[in-house]
């Protein structure tokens, strides 16, 4: 196991049992007593009257596995993405911080009783969701950025092929303090106070290793129908991820997601997330007349249909329209997509998130996408997309203005492994 | 940042529902009750009403109610198109008063040359400011195709260019800006001003050719304006100087131009020109309080008190929301009807 690592929040807490005294025993006697009272408020007749499903905050979502969690799950309603850098010393002081992120996330995925233990000292948990800390469908996604891998801690041979500094692509406006970053934390879970406890709680834990480099909330719209299917809308009210390769599809995520020929062995199973902060410029937006609008993204605003159709998942048959007189050559979906064999293997898997944060010094409000893209190649696929998508009209109402490229290592094989730990084995 | 909306030729990029909104919204006319009483009953999930999401000066209020969900809706009748022809007097009036203001610029670069040459740092920024000023109320020009590199030249920033302002493309107003507002010597930047001053001379020459569509004429009756919030007001063109309340202020008067151009084109339709010139006037009076405010000139960005923050960025959002009304009331043909996706069975091939 780990040597003692003093910034992991649930190591510290096993230093202060093993310190055994009086403060220990009586304290675990009060967690167990707080456990039993926030069980029997649990009860099905009070629940109801709540405003927060009870079953949705009991859901899991297991951290462990071949692949990390927040990738293939479905997006729930809340999100968090934040950027750290590492500050730690040396090597082996931020594989102690890697242990101890995997290791407090899995708890929190998991949820239970928060420990008191010392009444005279911080509490070992912020209690920002009470003395029991629910699931709530959490999942914490690490991935690495490609400074990381520069000399600092001898990882540069073991850098993903791909993982490189996310380039500036034309319409960009970049903003250094809202871009790349040594890592990115992704977490998401169902209510919006579950990612603000967990992103404090995982910052406590790595605290004097990995600071904050720049952060934002994200929020999905609600599933609002017509049926469950249809996709949740962005802030351009349009509805978003329509075309989404199915993750349903194992032998497609091979080809389109997970990361494995030509890559280092411990990156295998991984998979290259793109994060761009986009910027929509709504008011400008909604001064622009509703057809065109449509024919901007290519989509009925009210269904999400094809232009020319009626179901949101219609084939938008390009093969009938090849001048573009029904969808426009140059609608988004047909730039982003063109639904050809010879790019069907640049087709990433979507995972964005709605932002609102203020507004900026002209009044304007500062809301947009946080665009998310998981991949197997960010040259075949995401790159490859968005140049072409430089010569579509919608580039005049956004502005990306943050993010990067991410790697993100297969996930933690169970409790005794952490994320990222195949980079540590070779020596 | 300079870039340009591109105009989407298909497709009657000027709106069918924007006409049938203003037809519907003017058309029923008065003032619509904005909030629903608390006694009312709650509008059926079916259908949705948007009310009053613009009151212009409170001359008028626009109103929305509208169904969705394929309940029946009956669409204003559409106004007539208006002919390409009448918009050729307008845009050859701009084309001159752009060409007008290009010659005013050179005067302006030359006293910039010279403030550069004598080292004087006051006075070349203030030789830049004016001649900035002058390029945006081209306004109305799409500075694309042929002079879109010219325009990259002169009015480029640096986002968006790999190595941002260490790119050997990096050049023209921004980065003459960039050296008068940080420590570089102005007599350094001479060479970039004289090479600014080419260029003008060069997008002067060109300027008589360069295509202005009706469609785009009438698109940039609002779209200049939202170039200023976009670009100006939040600083991200003038990260140096932060001039966006002079450069705003020269949008307007761009603005202005264009309407007094299209005035007699637009006519009466739809009430759009009280309604923007209405808008118009607040905006100027605005910007005029400001300068009385801080000695007669207009002050960066970072210098707007608040409220006279607040007080530009409303009078321009109410601008804009009257300006966006033009592009519906100047189609210069219908709307096309969209063809519906075949079922899958039916083969279409000739």
């Amino acid at each position: 196991m780990s040597p003692l690592d003093r910034r992991g929040f649930l190591t510290r807490s096993a230093a202060l049992l093993g310190a055994g005294g009086v403060g220990g025993i009586g304290g675990l006697a009060r967690a167990s007593a707080q456990a039993q009272g926030a069980a029997s408020a649990t009860a099905p007749s009070a629940a109801q009257e709540w405003n927060v499903s009870q079953a949705q905050l009991e859901a899991r979502e297991p951290f462990d596995g071949p692949h990390q969690a927040g990738i293939l799950t479905p997006a729930p309603a809340q999100a968090t993405f934040a950027a750290l850098d590492s500050i730690a010393p040396d090597r082996g002081t931020l594989r102690e911080a890697l242990q101890a992120l995997s290791r407090r996330a899995r708890e929190l995925t998991v949820g239970g009783p928060i420990p008191l233990l010392e009444v005279d000292a911080p509490p070992v948990d912020s209690g920002v969701l009470g003395p029991v800390n629910a699931p709530d469908a959490l999942t914490v996604t690490i991935a690495f950025g490609a400074s990381l891998f520069d000399g600092r801690y001898g990882l540069g041979a073991q850098r993903p092929r791909e993982l490189v500094t996310m380039p500036t692509f034309a319409i960009d406006d970049l903003d250094p303090a809202q871009s790349h970053g040594d890592m990115l934390l992704q977490i998401c879970a169902h209510e919006r106070d579950t990612v603000t406890h967990t992103l404090r709680e995982l910052l406590r834990t790595v605290r004097g290793s990995l600071q904050l480099r720049w952060m934002i909330d994200g929020f999905s719209g609600a599933a609002r129908g017509p049926s469950p299917h249809n996709s949740p809308r962005n802030l351009f009210a349009f509805r978003d991820g329509t075309a989404n390769p199915p993750t349903s599809d194992p032998a497609l995520m091979d080809q389109l997601v997970w990361a494995g020929r030509g890559e280092p062995a411990w990156a295998v199973g991984g998979t290259y997330q793109v994060a761009r902060i986009i910027r929509m410029h709504v008011e400008f937006w909604d001064r622009v007349g509703m057809s065109e609008q449509e024919n901007m993204i290519g989509r009925v605003r009210a269904s999400g249909a094809p232009l020319g159709g009626t179901d949101e998942f219609e084939d938008p048959r390009y093969d009938l329209d090849p001048e573009g007189k029904r969808i426009p050559l140059t609608a988004h979906i047909r730039t982003a997509n063109p639904r050809t064999p010879a790019t069907a293997d640049q087709r990433i898997l979507r995972r964005g998130f709605n932002y609102t944060r203020g507004f900026d010094p002209a009044g304007a409000l500062d809301q947009g996408l946080m665009f998310v893209a998981f991949n197997q190649s960010p040259t075949r696929q995401f790159a490859t997309v968005q140049k072409r998508l430089l010569a579509e009209p919608m580039i005049d109402y956004i502005t990306p203005v943050g993010g990067g490229y991410f790697f993100v290592p297969p996930g933690a094989r169970g409790e005794a492994d952490w994320v990222g730990s195949g980079l540590f084995v070779a020596t | 940042m300079t870039r340009r909306r591109v105009p989407v030729a298909a497709a009657a990029v000027c709106v069918a529902l924007g006409v049938f909104l203003a037809v519907v919204l003017l058309g029923s006319g008065g003032r619509t009750q904005t909030a629903r009483p608390a006694s009312a009953p709650l509008t059926p999930l079916a259908t949705y009403s948007l009310r009053a999401p613009h009151v212009l000066s409170t001359d008028r209020i626009y109103s929305l109610q509208g169904l969705v969900s394929g309940a029946p809706v009956t669409p204003a009748p559409e106004l007539p198109p208006t002919p390409v022809s009448a918009f050729a007097r307008p845009i050859a009036l701009y084309r001159a008063y752009a060409v007008g203001q290009l010659g005013a610029m050179e005067r302006q670069i030359a006293r910039l040359e010279g403030a550069l040459a004598a080292n004087d740092r006051v006075a070349a920024r203030a030789a830049w400011r004016s001649a900035y000023a002058r390029y945006l109320r081209l306004g109305a020009v799409y500075l694309a195709g042929e002079v879109a590199t010219l325009n990259q030249q002169i009015d480029g920033t640096a986002s968006g260019l790999t190595g941002g302002v260490a790119s050997p493309q990096f050049s023209g107003l921004h980065r003459i800006e960039l050296g008068l507002w940080t420590e570089a010597p102005p007599r350094a930047l001479l060479g970039w001003a004289r090479r600014l001053d080419v260029d003008v001379r060069e997008l002067r020459g060109a300027l008589p050719r360069v295509s202005i569509t009706p469609l785009e004429y009438a698109t940039r009756a609002h779209e200049i304006l939202e170039d200023a919030v976009r670009d100006l007001l939040s600083g991200a063109d003038v990260p140096w100087s932060g001039e966006g309340v002079l450069a705003t202020e020269a949008g307007v008067r761009a603005t202005e131009e264009v309407i007094s151009t299209l005035r007699p084109v637009i006519g009466g339709a739809e009430r759009v020109i009280p309604a923007v010139d209405t808008e118009l006037v607040a905006l100027r009076s605005a910007i005029a309080s400001i300068a009385a405010a801080h000695g007669g000139r207009l002050p960066p960005n970072g210098q707007l008190t608040q409220r006279q923050s607040v007080l530009l960025n409303g009078t321009l959002g109410g601008a804009l929301e009257a300006l966006s009304q033009v592009p519906g009331v100047l189609e210069t043909e219908a709307p096309p009807q969209i063809p519906q996706i075949p079922p899958r069975d039916v083969r279409i091939d000739p």
